[in-house]
């Protein structure tokens, strides 16, 4: 077996069930424990906008990779989006939002590692989850500003492959280093989140866009 | 109409003493956690003064509570969209130093110095980062009017008022001021939460946080305009004055009230109509608060509504003790209770009996009731406090309580038993004799029984107690204490 097998077709299984079962179980286990462990009462003047550029960045980042990594560009094509326009529109986002979640992630590690009270408050998963998160960041922005490589052809239908159950490694093989370190540090982040904090992605609270503003509840509910 | 059963405090400030008896089992049974250090359910804040945390009343500063939209109430620091396209930074959360650094001492020092020539001493301690720390405020750091020539003139509750001249040693007034949470019947807090959970429990109007469903966005701390919910920075999650609910449910006062050693505290069950709720909150002036949010409460002596309140599927033993409760009589009958700042439209259901001044050098005077204007506090603070700056109501509870003394002034002999003057005295204010000597009882006699009038949960409703018991909402083996 060689590394790129290892890294593009073992580790992304591993990482991808880790993350389905490992939500799965964190849930059924410990929803106690199901919350975005805010430290902003400690620490709020470096938490602002650090959290504003961080969160808002990544947020966008995360639906630029899914829109323009699953959807099959002959799908895109035929609505109109040439390769080429997409590569232009990839580029344009990823470099305002992947800047936006850089600066963003600098200024939470300035900030945790900065202020005593934050950093004693924090565990040393809090520590591994910035410290992954930001090293995704900082080597999707490298990418998209200093790497030229076509991942249309390449990562795009390397991912569609892993997910459509048939991996493709040979698809990935060729793309420069430090977009195969992207992707695996991505797939590290992913297989580890959920046992770290970031758990509340999926507490996006949505329901509250229309419920009432006065919630009843008895006594018993169940 | 919906019926709903809320049960209700009222706290006679006339006679709070402001020795903190009533934080200190509240402290030991439900916050004496790490990253609940610096939280107090129950706390005594001195008037004038900030308070705890600085400057809660303050909703130019914090935007809590609500305002006036073009009908309805909306919350002062933005609506749902509002805040779930800004729910990466809650701009209106209080730092923890606004409440205070909690902080403990290395007491070992004290056991484990070697001999020396002087005492050792222990240095304050910050519970947070462990580090030596200088204690710069603290929960009851105004206690007795400390530093109120500084902390005093931030306090909004001078509106209209020179506070210059008040702050002066010798015009300078005090009153305590305990407070819990409000448990309205328009709830900031529940309204502001992303995650829906907090809740207005449906049988007692309890609000209380869902342990398990919190998230930890933190919009109910800063949506409470007396900012009664705590974020609790070691669990990440937010807590609340619970109104003792266990003790509630074993027909048990809160511990608050069980242990105040003044018999201030009154607890009874109010009804009220739930779908006049909204409209009342969005009184046209403030000023029309206070008269809204009484008109909701139903007089459950009128057999229609008993009959109704049965038929909404209020519990028998609800409607019974709300044809007995103190809260009833002190806020309806005799419109002594007051509510605290109902300007912030979440219609509080702790309701404050203002308190008289130190009066000795006026009694004798045949002033009779007129003298209220007269008192150390002056009327227009108290109206700020607890009628959106309504004097006339203020007024006319001071006069009640001055005429029900004249009245047993007379009784005891100080005049002729059957003075005309002091049934007069009554008569103006719209008492009774009979009334009188009913409140009498309530106010000064205070007996335990009479206080707390808390109808027991039939144990069909609330599952099996002994299995929950000291758990309150914590799932087993999650009592914020761990260590992650």
């Amino acid at each position: 077996m060689n590394w790129d097998n290892l890294a593009f077709v073992v580790f992304p299984y591993i990482s991808l069930t880790t993350f389905t079962v490992g939500h799965a179980y964190r849930y059924a286990t410990d929803p106690f424990h199901w919350n975005s462990r805010s430290s902003e009462i400690l620490e709020k003047d470096r938490l602002k906008y650090a959290s504003i550029f961080f969160h808002y960045g990544v947020v966008f980042t995360f639906f630029g990779h899914f829109a323009g990594l699953l959807i099959p560009q002959k799908l895109l094509t035929a609505l109109g989006i040439t390769p080429a326009i997409h590569m232009r529109i990839a580029l344009v986002s990823g470099m305002l939002f992947g800047l936006l979640a850089l600066v963003g992630a600098a200024l939470l590690l300035w900030r945790r590692l900065g202020r005593q009270r934050v950093l004693r408050h924090s565990s040393m998963n809090d520590l591994v989850t910035l410290g992954l998160l930001a090293a995704v960041i900082a080597l999707g922005t490298y990418n998209v500003f200093f790497g030229h490589c076509d991942v249309l052809d390449t990562v795009a239908p390397w991912i569609r492959s892993i997910l459509t159950l048939s991996p493709a490694p040979g698809l990935i093989s060729s793309v420069p280093l430090t977009y195969k370190l992207h992707v695996v540090a991505a797939l590290a982040l992913l297989g580890f989140s959920p046992f770290s904090r970031l758990i509340h992605i999926w507490s996006v609270p949505v329901p509250y866009l229309y419920r009432s503003n006065i919630i009843y509840r008895q006594r018993r509910a169940e | 109409m919906k019926i709903k059963a809320q049960i209700a405090m009222v706290m006679n400030l006339d006679k709070c003493l402001g020795c903190h008896t009533c934080s200190i089992p509240c402290k030991n049974v439900w916050t004496n956690r790490q990253g609940a250090e610096y939280i107090w359910y129950n706390n005594v804040e001195t008037k004038p003064g900030i308070g705890y945390p600085k400057n809660w009343e303050n909703q130019q500063l914090w935007k809590g509570g609500w305002s006036l939209g073009k009908k309805r109430p909306v919350l002062r620091s933005g609506g749902h969209t509002k805040k779930f396209a800004g729910i990466f930074h809650n701009p209106d959360l209080p730092l923890i130093d606004d409440y205070y650094e909690p902080w403990s001492y290395d007491y070992g020092k004290l056991i484990e110095s070697p001999r020396r020539r002087r005492q050792p001493g222990v240095r304050p301690k910050s519970l947070i980062t462990g580090e030596n720390m200088r204690i710069k405020w603290g929960p009851n750091w105004e206690d007795d009017l400390a530093g109120a020539d500084v902390t005093g003139r931030e306090d909004v509750n001078f509106e209209g008022l020179e506070k210059e001249v008040y702050l002066q040693f010798q015009n300078v007034f005090m009153l305590h001021l305990p407070r819990i949470c409000e448990h309205c019947l328009n709830p900031g807090c529940v309204a502001s939460c992303p995650s829906g959970a907090l809740y207005k429990r449906d049988e007692d109007g309890i609000v209380l946080v869902d342990q398990q469903r919190c998230r930890g966005w933190r919009y109910c701390v800063s949506g409470c305009p007396y900012k009664k919910v705590y974020y609790n920075w070691k669990s990440g999650r937010s807590e609340k004055c619970l109104f003792c609910y266990p003790r509630i449910e074993a027909g048990l006062p809160t511990l608050c009230a069980e242990t105040c050693v003044g018999r201030i505290r009154y607890i009874g069950v109010m009804l009220y109509d739930a779908d006049r709720v909204c409209e009342a909150a969005a009184a046209g002036g403030e000023k029309e608060l206070y008269k809204a949010q009484t008109d909701l409460f139903l007089n459950p002596n009128d057999p229609a509504i008993a009959s109704a309140a049965a038929a909404a599927g209020i519990a028998s033993h609800m409607i019974d003790g709300a044809k007995n409760s103190p809260v009833y009589k002190l806020a309806v009958e005799w419109r002594l209770a007051l509510p605290p700042h109902p300007e912030f439209r979440t219609l509080p259901m702790v309701w404050y009996i203002p308190p008289l001044s130190p009066i000795a050098n006026l009694a004798g005077n045949a002033e009779g009731t007129h003298i209220v204007d007269r008192l150390r506090i002056p009327v227009r603070y108290l109206a700020n406090l607890l009628a959106a700056g309504d004097e006339d109501t203020v007024r006319l509870a001071l006069k009640k309580l001055m005429a029900l003394r004249d009245y047993m002034r007379a009784r005891r002999g100080a005049a002729a038993p059957e003075s005309p003057g002091a049934d007069a005295l009554l008569e103006e204010v719209g008492l009774t004799p009979a009334m009188a000597d009913e409140m009498y009882g309530l106010l000064a006699l205070a007996k335990y029984r009479d206080r707390f009038v808390v109808p027991t949960v039939q144990k069909e409703e609330v599952g099996d107690l002994h299995r929950d018991r000291g758990m309150c909402g914590f799932p087993p083996g999650s009592q914020g204490m761990e260590d992650d």
